[in-house]
């Protein structure tokens, strides 16, 4: 009974039990001081590896790919909707641009550009199914992304694509401008893009206004059915780009590459809710949840652990985000 | 009175941040007694309530049962110690049927181990008829109106056999004669020796049903009257701290002014039949009737939530055939749904927030570049507030933080933000306290003054008179009645609520 819960409401400001102004605060800085001790304890115990700038850069970078998908399937997520095809889709769309430049010659550009559109095509084709048909956005969302799977083995055969990729290409990613890796600019960008249109665009109000009352929202004149449409369009497309820039990483297209991508998305969008807000989704704190995994991975990365030990963290760390972030709409809750 | 009270509580205080939602509060409760509980939205009523029902902690002050000091820390605790809640807003099981919903959680008779439904069932009949529940016990619950889900509350506080029934606004959404229905039902109880504690808005049914009558103002109480001393004005004055706003005299001049819309034979089965009618420049209409004539149904027509099955629309003398409510906001219409808090209002996001909605093109930098000008978004919310008068400490908190009248009052707000022809109000007090309601309903005449045309829908026969230039009546989807100027009265209101599909026209 959720009723029992919001004793704990007050805005945290309770001083009478330990309990009921610890929580609140734990739900909304948690992450934050999460971080803080994770750099801590690395930086002691690893002092050489960690604690340096090059490594930060490394995170950083290594991080971008999964940020930039996880702020996509922030803006779903915020519109009300969850999208599973989003790293079905990405391996798909990285095997696709190399495909699309190795065996039909597209010009590099060309071929990014077809592949950001054919990502927000998938997008699309979510949004009319969730909206159109009524289909459960889980449902539907697992439907497009088994058959883009299918897709995915059709076009390559399940071989990678690894002979031919241009060299422009390959440098998109590896790349760096002023010793700063053109994943983390390019991250930085869409980070940007994504937070402008979110909190300061009537699109982005919207957004959030479909999400919080779709009912409430068409009665103050929203098209709920296109702002939905157009969040899985924007979410698709940052799946595509993080495909197409995981492709340009790797320098092939390689069938399941960014099949991994879908679970540490959604785990950072769930630390990101539990992040100085209320259990409310939103961009920056989608940034904070990816730098808290990705941080998580370079330390056990640097400790030398076993690969198991990656699968527990990924799978703790999402049932952890997902109760801070019920948590922190408990305490929320007026 | 030297008999002890059922129920009291001393001294109970509670507060939320920085908000005192309590200060201290006494009430006792017979038994047998139908006792009133009054107060502005914000009073401190509800919280008394949630604590009563084990929802939340007091942080200071105590509750005595037969005298005897009790502590309620849980819902269960709540109902060990027989009190019963009918909540405002039911908590009813949709899957489940009457019977499995009145005996949910309750101990029930088994044979080896498993639910003996017979029995159950037989020992369910009895208080049913003792509520003169007509339904079968096996129907879904999605199958009952209103006032047959309240019937079910009722009687699941019953199984339990409670000795104080908490009932919180319970005619809100009830017909008038539901509601006399209720008040039989209540009285019945409180003959049988169970104490009622009776929270409402309406002052006539206090007065009518209570024996006593506390009044919460700013989470103190400021009046507990019985008998003789039990007056309107009395509770009046304990509600909003003053003399109460007198009525405003509306006039029959608008009926004069150009016809802004038109409504001509608008039919949607099975609820609206055929309604036409014109609304003039600067008029405001009322639109009367029981709960389930139409009302409403017909508001979502002219605002193009719904399509019409036949039928036609004009406005400014053109065709108006809106296809959703985009097409009527951009002809000038706006609409403030009954259910503000599911429909009007988005109450996790801020005040600025809900207002810059309807007006999002408004706001943007330039029509070609979906930039929000957010500081303009924050002024015209303040402006809109403090026209309004809402009170809120900023325009940057939840909505739903804020009390019912001033949360209405921000469904209202959303709207003036853009330019209106016609502004249509469905049921804009209910759940609001006095003072809120006639604040609002200032604001209405207001606009009207400024040549905004409202439609104004409301069950409360009350409310309408002093308010609307002109009103209509609705019954079983047709209008059966129209009345204008002093010809408003409640008394013709309701007369013509209950002609039943004998069309009558009234001068």
């Amino acid at each position: 009974m959720a009723e029992n819960i919001k004793a704990g409401n007050a805005s945290g400001r309770t001083p009478f039990s330990l309990r009921l102004s610890v929580l609140p605060f734990l739900a909304k800085y948690g992450t934050i001081i999460g971080l803080a001790i994770m750099i801590a304890v690395f930086s002691f115990l690893a002092p050489v590896a960690f604690p340096t700038v090059s490594n930060f850069v490394n995170v950083l970078n290594q991080a971008s790919l999964g940020i930039i998908i996880a702020g996509g399937l922030t803006v779903a997520v915020i519109v009300g909707e969850l999208d599973l095809s989003i790293g079905f889709s990405a391996s798909f769309l990285g095997v696709l641009v190399t495909g699309l430049m190795v065996w039909v010659g597209l010009p590099v550009p060309i071929a990014i550009l077809a592949v950001l559109l054919v990502g927000a095509f998938i997008g699309f084709i979510n949004g009319v199914i969730v909206t159109k048909i009524g289909v459960n956005s889980v449902i539907a969302t697992l439907g497009t992304g088994t058959i883009i799977v299918g897709l995915n083995f059709a076009y390559s055969s399940g071989a990678p694509i690894a002979m031919g990729v241009p060299d422009a290409f390959v440098n998109i990613a590896l790349g760096r401008l002023w010793g700063v890796p053109h994943n983390v600019l390019i991250m930085v960008a869409v980070i940007a893009i994504l937070w402008v249109v979110v909190e300061r665009t009537s699109i982005g109000q919207s957004i959030q206004a479909v999400g919080g009352n779709p009912v409430a929202s068409r009665l103050s004149g929203i098209p709920v059915d296109r702002v939905k449409i157009i969040a899985f369009m924007i979410c698709g497309a940052c799946a595509a780009l993080t495909g197409l820039l995981l492709a340009s990483s790797l320098g092939s297209g390689t069938t399941s590459a960014a099949d991994g991508y879908l679970l540490s998305a959604f785990a950072a969008v769930f630390l990101g809710s539990a992040t100085l807000r209320d259990g409310e989704f939103h961009i920056l704190g989608t940034v904070f949840g990816a730098l808290i995994i990705a941080v998580g991975f370079n330390g056990l990365a640097i400790f030398g652990a076993p690969t198991f030990y990656q699968y527990v963290f990924q799978g703790a760390i999402l049932i952890v985000a997902v109760g801070l972030s019920s948590l922190g709409r408990l305490y929320a809750a007026p | 009175m030297a008999e002890t009270p059922f129920i009291e509580a001393r001294g109970l205080a509670k507060h939320f941040g920085g908000v005192q939602a309590l200060a201290g509060v006494d009430i006792d409760i017979r038994a047998g007694e139908v006792h009133g509980l009054v107060g502005a939205n914000g009073a401190g009523k509800s919280t008394l309530i949630k604590i009563l029902a084990g929802l939340q902690r007091p942080d200071a002050g105590r509750i005595l049962i037969d005298g005897n000091p009790v502590e309620i820390e849980t819902p269960q605790q709540a109902t060990a110690l027989r009190l019963g809640f009918v909540h405002q807003e039911l908590h009813l099981v949709p899957q489940l049927n009457v019977l499995e919903n009145i005996t949910l959680g309750a101990p029930k008779p088994t044979r080896l181990g498993i639910v003996d439904w017979r029995r159950v069932a037989v020992d369910v009949k009895s208080i049913a008829d003792r509520l003169g529940i007509a339904f079968p016990l096996d129907a879904p619950v999605t199958k009952l109106s209103t006032a047959e889900r309240w019937l079910v509350s009722i009687a699941r506080a019953l199984v339990r056999k409670c000795r104080l029934m908490v009932m919180d606004e319970p005619t809100a959404s009830l017909s008038e004669v539901e509601s006399q229905r209720l008040f039989q039902i209540v009285r019945d109880l409180a003959a049988d020796g169970i104490a009622v504690l009776y929270v409402s808005h309406r002052l006539d049914e206090i007065l009518d049903l209570c024996d006593r009558v506390t009044a919460f103002r700013d989470g103190r109480r400021v009046l507990e009257l019985e008998g003789q001393a039990l007056t309107r004005q009395a509770l009046v004055r304990a509600i909003v701290g003053g003399e109460a706003p007198e009525a405003l005299i509306a006039s029959d001049a608008p009926l004069s002014r150009e016809i802004v819309f038109r409504a001509d034979g608008l039919r949607r089965l099975p609820m609206v039949k055929s309604v036409s009618f014109d609304l003039h420049r600067g008029e405001v209409l009322g639109l009367a009737g029981l709960v389930g004539a139409g009302r409403s149904e017909t508001a979502r027509m002219i605002f193009g939530a719904d399509r019409p099955q036949g039928g036609a629309m004009m406005l400014d003398g053109k065709p108006f055939r809106p296809r959703s409510p985009v097409d009527a906001m951009e002809a000038g219409l706006g609409l403030v749904p009954e259910e503000r808090r599911s429909e009007g209002l988005i109450l996790e996001k801020s005040l600025a927030f809900n207002i810059g909605l309807t007006n999002l093109k408004a706001l943007q930098v330039s029509p070609l570049l979906p930039l929000l000008r957010m500081g303009k978004r924050a002024s015209q919310a303040e402006a809109l507030v403090r026209r309004l008068l809402v009170k809120t400490p900023s325009t940057a908190i939840p909505v739903g933080r804020l009390s019912g009248g001033n949360q209405q009052k921000v469904a209202i707000a959303k709207w003036l933000a853009r330019s209106l022809k016609i502004l249509i109000l469905d049921e804009p007090s209910r759940g609001v306290d006095v003072g809120a309601r006639a604040e609002i309903h200032r604001i209405i005449r207001d606009l009207a003054a400024e040549g905004l045309s409202t439609i104004v829908i409301s069950s409360d026969a009350e409310e309408l008179p002093g308010l609307c230039d002109r009103v209509l009546v609705m019954c079983e989807g047709v209008i059966t009645g129209e009345l204008v100027g002093r010809g408003v009265t409640r008394e013709a209101i309701l007369h013509a609520s209950y002609a039943h599909a004998q069309v009558q026209k009234s001068a």
